[in-house]
């Protein structure tokens, strides 16, 4: 590889150390997210809950009718609510993906279908490694479009 | 000619065993079971077991309605629940609270009611519109008269005195003066102590204070030459004095599993039963203008303008078809003037309530 070659590649390396590194401005600080959750039959509202990964999630939990329960699996969370005795939840969204969490008392006839979900996002390694991708095909293309015609690539 | 197996009136011996078999199968087997549930379990039952069925009050409530049990014997009560979740306790003054009873569940315990009287066995988690109607009685009677009459309570002698008094406990009760900034019950301290003697000798008396709002102990305390804040302050301080600790923690989850659905949990009125009342017209009757809703212990207002003797009648009482329940039949004395209490520390010491 001639000297010069590695000089053209110098600014994609540091690109791509940017890429790594950078904080992105869509995926802020982990904070903590105050939530409130109000369960009815049957039905949970917000339907939705998004956070980023890493937040510390509060939830208070409410129920307007009956005792429901909210259960998500993959954070060992399960909690049963009365009305009129709001329950406070906490855990740390330390796994990103999509989760669905459900009614954990059985509440009345419509009760397997109250659902929700728990959107934790962005996924930055996803992110990173989608922008790393697009750096090092960049210097790919550029360093080949430099090579003389007909050369191989690294013959020196 | 054909061969034909032996038949007994136009059956073949294997027919017959064959029907023989199922005969046993489709009677004997329910039969077997109704026998050991209804026979053979009660004789061989070392106590009586009482089946309650809880269900919301729209298909049916707590049934059996009435249940007749001698005192000093002891029974197994068995509850289930068929529809959502509800918690069953018995009162007054057994200590008997079930918990949650979900649906598909069974909870039993057994009980000796040790004193004649009328238990009242209620649900203790919201669980419809109609969830405080949600009642059935237990008449406990002395086995040896059982046709006597029951003994009913002595009458209540807070209740009869506010009726000699001629006290009407529906009349609205606003005060006529509220403070202007928030409670400090801890500056109220130091400044009954820094009173000392001057402190008026009614206000240091918990029977002049039950029967006097707080809005007229802050006038005597004004008269006595008190700033308003600080005539607040002191009386914050002397209407929140009974309350702690473990106590304190006992009437705050009596208060959330009562009263918290329609009072809400930190006493503005806005639980979630406040909204299932409105959506049924409770409290809309009688010419009423405005119906009436649960009561805001938050609310300086109204709130200030009561006594506890007030509020602990009308507890005891309930509100007359305003979807107030009558706790009389369910709670101790001692458990409503804790309850009194505790609206006066939601009152005057909102950050204080304990949370769960
Ligand atoms: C089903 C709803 C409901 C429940 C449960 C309930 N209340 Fe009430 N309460 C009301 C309503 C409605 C009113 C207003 C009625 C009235 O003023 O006559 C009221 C009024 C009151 C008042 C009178 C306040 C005033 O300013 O005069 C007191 C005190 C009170 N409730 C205490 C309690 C306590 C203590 C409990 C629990 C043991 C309780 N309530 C449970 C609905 C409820
Ligand atoms: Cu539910
Ligand atoms: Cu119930």
């Amino acid at each position: 590889m001639t000297r010069a070659r590695l000089w053209l590649l110098l600014p994609f390396g540091a690109l791509a150390l940017v890429v790594l590194l950078v904080p992105l401005p869509f995926a802020p600080a982990p904070v903590t997210r105050e939530l409130t959750v109000v369960a009815r039959q049957f039905a949970f509202e917000p339907p939705v809950l998004r956070v980023n990964r890493g937040d510390r999630v509060r939830l208070t939990l409410e129920a307007s009718d009956v005792v429901h329960g909210l259960h998500v699996d993959e954070y060992g969370v399960d909690a049963r609510v009365e009305p009129g005795i709001a329950r406070r939840v906490e855990f740390v969204a330390d796994r990103a993906g999509k989760f669905r969490y459900r009614c954990s008392v059985s509440c009345g006839p419509l009760h397997p279908f109250m659902t929700g979900e728990l959107v934790v996002s962005p996924n930055l390694p996803f992110v990173r490694a989608v922008g790393l991708t697009l750096v090092v095909l960049a210097a790919t293309l550029v360093s080949l479009r430099r090579l003389p015609p007909g050369g191989a690539p690294g013959t020196t | 000619m054909t061969e034909r197996p032996t038949r007994t009136a136009g059956r073949t011996r294997g027919e017959i065993v064959a029907l023989a078999a199922l005969v046993v199968i489709l009677v004997g087997f329910p039969a077997g079971v109704l026998l050991y549930q209804f026979v053979v379990r009660p004789a061989v039952a070392d106590v009586r077991t009482i089946d309650l069925l809880a269900r919301v009050p729209e298909t049916g409530g707590i049934t059996p309605e009435t249940i007749k049990v001698a005192a000093g014997e002891p029974v197994r009560l068995r509850v289930s629940v068929p529809d959502v979740t509800h918690g069953i306790a018995i009162g007054p003054g057994l200590a008997l609270d079930l918990g949650h009873v979900d649906p598909g569940q069974v909870k039993e315990v057994r009980v000796t009611f040790e004193r004649p009287g009328r238990y009242t066995v209620y649900c203790n988690v919201w669980c419809s519109p109609n969830h405080w109607r949600m009642r059935s009685t237990i008449l406990v009677y002395d086995p040896a008269r059982p046709d006597a009459a029951l003994p009913s309570d002595a009458p209540d002698p807070v209740i009869e005195s506010l009726a000699a008094r001629h006290v009407d406990l529906d009349a609205p009760h606003e005060a006529p003066a509220v403070p202007a900034r928030p409670f400090a019950s801890e500056r109220g301290a130091r400044v009954v102590d820094r009173l000392g003697p001057a402190l008026p000798a009614d206000l240091a008396r918990p029977e002049w204070r039950r029967r006097h709002s707080p809005a007229q102990a802050w006038a005597r305390l004004v008269a006595a030459g008190l700033a308003r804040d600080e005539a607040w302050d002191a009386v914050a301080h002397l209407w929140v004095g009974a309350l702690d600790g473990a106590r304190l923690e006992a009437v705050a989850t009596l208060f959330r599993k009562n009263c918290a659905a329609c009072h809400g949990e930190s006493g503005d009125g806005r639980g979630p039963g406040a909204a299932a009342l409105a959506a049924q017209g409770i409290g809309q009757h009688g010419g009423a203008a405005a119906p009436k809703k649960p009561a805001a212990f938050t609310r300086a207002g109204s709130m200030l303008g009561g006594t506890s003797e007030l509020y602990y009648a009308k507890v005891r009482r309930g509100g007359m078809g305003t979807g107030m329940p009558s706790w009389g039949p369910v709670l101790t004395r001692d458990e409503t003037w804790m309850l009194v209490d505790y609206l006066w520390t939601l009152q005057f010491r909102p950050a204080r309530a304990p949370r769960v």
